[in-house]
């Protein structure tokens, strides 16, 4: 049974490159206006599975329920968005065109311009085409770009990657404002630092696999049982996987 | 999400401000004016001369068509473009989604990829359209000189080069989707181009089924056109390739979708694809768009023609290569199956180029069966062709009445035609770029 909370789960997702098993049966629960944090050392499937989860890359098994059903492509592009990392998008247009595109093409939430705006420090870029901004300013504007999509899920691809330690602590402030707004946060995070500072639950991943899943304290009850040093994340991490 | 109306709205203002940031759309127009320019320059110059210009002697030139004395080749610059700029354009506008990553943005709104494609497309037409100022300006400059315009002819040569373009669009639109690099997809197209050249360069040596298919590269098409036939099978076999190779674009820029399954949908569009140009190549209606008839016989002698209803058969002994072969196709069979879509045509020969079978004693017969009556002709010329059928069919020849096309000389030279292709063309693009580059930022 799902708790009243669960808004989304995934199940059982699957995908190998020929002989290459990047993800396996990895499964989880989203809910509703969490932080979820998707741990997990370079490549082990972090960006798999956000491709898969988000209609961008094919899945050679699994599903995303709500309830016991499975979302069908067009209720799964209306809940979820997935915003990659490392992207350039439409590199010649000023940050505030891709604002604009976003609320007009995808029809984005035009209420929270401002606030999205002001949070990420973008006024000053409004005008810069974005392939000129470095790679902090492009990550929040990309931020910018995915906070204002409709969908309620957000699915972010390392969002802290690029940013320095104050730029960090202000985006991770801006993405726990919206969610406490409603709007729910799946973050791939590599940084377990990063990540126990602004996610509300984990979802540990490694080598393809789910090893673990739930509060720092569901996660450090877990690892005690295998020896984990404390109840500090990285010393979690390391039991559980 | 947005209405799908508006939602297609944004993504062609996106697509348009892609296409204008494109250097390779801004290369293709400076070098449409030059292009278009040494075409026309010197297509006016030499029609100039057989009309009397410069000394030579007047009168030369007295049928001269301004189709084929000027639109045929100040277009032909525009087949140039296609073959060798467009492509690059269709495939930096197709490509730089995938290579900046904005795809796998654009991807999760659930717009059908067809209508992503099409986007695509429509912007790319549009910046080709706005190429086609350039013999625009050819065709506002030959009047001016006080030239004749026969604007049927001139609409036909137009919608030849729109539907080349179009090829083109949608077979670079198919690569870029289909590979992961703009360099392969480059490759991949002028690979595709080059090999409608080998089935052209085939079907001149060896005839037969390669002839039937050459009809239908963009070369041979475009080469109707310039003659101001308009062939409706030409035309459905050209739009269901735009349409085949548009949808392949959209088949594989889903990148959500597993390959076979991809590999799957591109085989039945291919399926059906090929059905429906084999569907297409039963068409026979066309219509000869020339001023000067050059694709028809005279009308009182397609009167006489109609009459004949017995079925026609004609066995030409003459190898693919052999110039009297060309004349006769050209200049008699083209305008003989317009008139009598069953007449049959099979060629006879052992070899391509039939030098060596010149002492064969049939080698050059044309023999003409009409409803079981035979008889063998050597003539490959419109007149000798139709006097064997009109006795073989019992028919006398028809008179022939006086409104025959007595051409259009013209003897100016190109006035200010350099200044306009070489130094303001070039000058006005480079102002735009200029401008379109201000307003963006």
């Amino acid at each position: 049974m799902l708790s009243r909370f669960d808004v989304l789960r995934v199940t059982t997702f699957t995908k190998r490159y020929g002989n290459l098993t990047a993800l396996s049966d990895v499964s989880f629960s989203i809910r509703q206006g969490e932080v979820l944090g998707l741990i997990g050392p370079n490549g082990s499937g972090k960006t798999t599975l956000f491709e898969c989860l988000g209609g961008v890359l094919p899945a050679d098994g699994g599903a995303l329920l709500r309830g016991d059903r499975p979302l069908t492509s067009g209720e799964r592009v209306a809940s979820v968005f997935y915003l990659p990392d490392s992207i350039v998008p439409w590199p010649t247009e000023p940050v505030r065109w891709a604002i604009d595109f976003t609320i007009g093409f995808f029809g984005g939430r035009s209420e929270i311009r401002g606030e999205v705006v002001q949070r990420l420090g973008l006024e000053p870029l409004l005008d810069s085409p974005i392939w000129t901004l470095s790679k902090g300013q492009r990550k929040r504007a990309l931020l910018a770009i995915g906070l204002l999509m409709p969908q309620p899920v957000l699915m972010a691809d390392e969002p802290f990657e690029g940013l320095d330690l104050r730029q960090t602590r202000e985006v991770a402030l801006a993405l726990r404002a919206f969610a406490g707004a409603g709007r729910t946060m799946v973050l791939s995070i590599h940084q377990i630092s990063d990540a126990a500072r602004v996610c509300d639950r984990f979802v540990l991943l490694s080598g393809g696999r789910a090893c673990g899943e739930g509060t720092l304290e569901e996660l450090s009850a877990l690892a005690a049982p295998r020896g984990a040093a404390s109840s500090n994340l990285e010393d979690i991490f390391l039991a559980l996987t | 999400m947005r209405s799908p109306r508006s939602a297609f709205r944004w993504l062609v203002n996106k697509e348009w401000r892609e296409l204008v940031a494109s250097r390779s759309w801004w290369v293709l127009l400076v070098a449409m004016g030059p292009l278009v320019g040494v075409s026309f320059i010197s297509a006016v110059r030499t029609y100039g001369e057989a009309s009397g210009l410069n000394g030579t002697s007047a009168g030369v030139g007295e049928a001269f068509s301004p189709l084929i004395g000027i639109w045929a080749p100040t277009f032909s610059a525009c087949e140039l473009a296609a073959a060798f700029l467009l492509p690059f354009v269709a495939i930096r506008l197709v490509s730089g989604d995938r290579q900046s990553g904005a795809l796998k943005l654009e991807l999760q709104h659930p717009m059908p990829a067809f209508a992503r494609v099409g986007a695509k497309a429509l912007v790319l037409a549009a910046g080709w359209f706005i190429a086609f100022a350039a013999p625009l300006a050819a065709i506002l400059l030959w009047k001016s000189y006080g030239g004749s315009v026969y604007p049927p002819e001139l609409a036909t040569v137009a919608m030849g080069h729109v539907l080349n373009a179009g090829l083109t669009i949608a077979l670079a639109a198919a690569m870029a989707s289909l590979t992961e690099h703009p360099s392969t997809a480059a490759i991949l197209t002028l690979g595709v181009t080059v090999g409608t050249w080998i089935i052209n360069f085939i079907a001149a040596v060896n005839g037969g089924v390669w002839e039937r298919a050459a009809g239908y590269t963009p070369t041979a098409m475009v080469a109707e056109f310039q003659h101001g036939l308009v062939r409706l099978d030409v035309t459905l076999v050209a739009l269901t390739l735009i349409a085949a190779g548009l949808t392949f674009a959209a088949i594989w820029m889903r990148l959500g979708m597993t390959v076979r399954r991809r590999a799957y949908e591109s085989i039945a569009v291919g399926a059906l694809a090929a059905a429906a140009i084999f569907a297409c190549a039963f068409v026979t209606a066309s219509w000869d768009t020339s001023e000067s008839r050059s694709n028809s016989f005279s009308e009182p002698e397609e009167d006489a023609l109609r009459q004949i209803r017995l079925p026609l058969r004609i066995e030409a002994h003459l190898a693919p290569e052999d110039p009297r072969r060309f004349d006769l196709e050209h200049r008699a069979i083209v305008k003989l199956r317009r008139v009598m879509p069953k007449v049959q045509v099979d060629y006879v020969s052992a070899t391509s180029i039939g030098l060596f079978e010149q002492t064969s004693a049939h080698y050059g017969e044309i023999w003409y069966d009409l409803g079981g009556k035979k008889v063998m002709s050597r003539s490959t010329t419109a007149d000798g062709v139709l006097e064997t059928i009109y006795s073989l069919a019992g028919i006398s020849p028809p008179i022939e009445k006086d409104d025959v096309f007595r051409g259009h000389p013209l003897a100016v030279p190109p006035k200010g035609a350099a200044t306009v292709f070489y130094g303001i063309w070039p000058a006005a693009i480079v102002a735009g770029l200029f401008f379109a580059r201000r307003r963006r930022v």
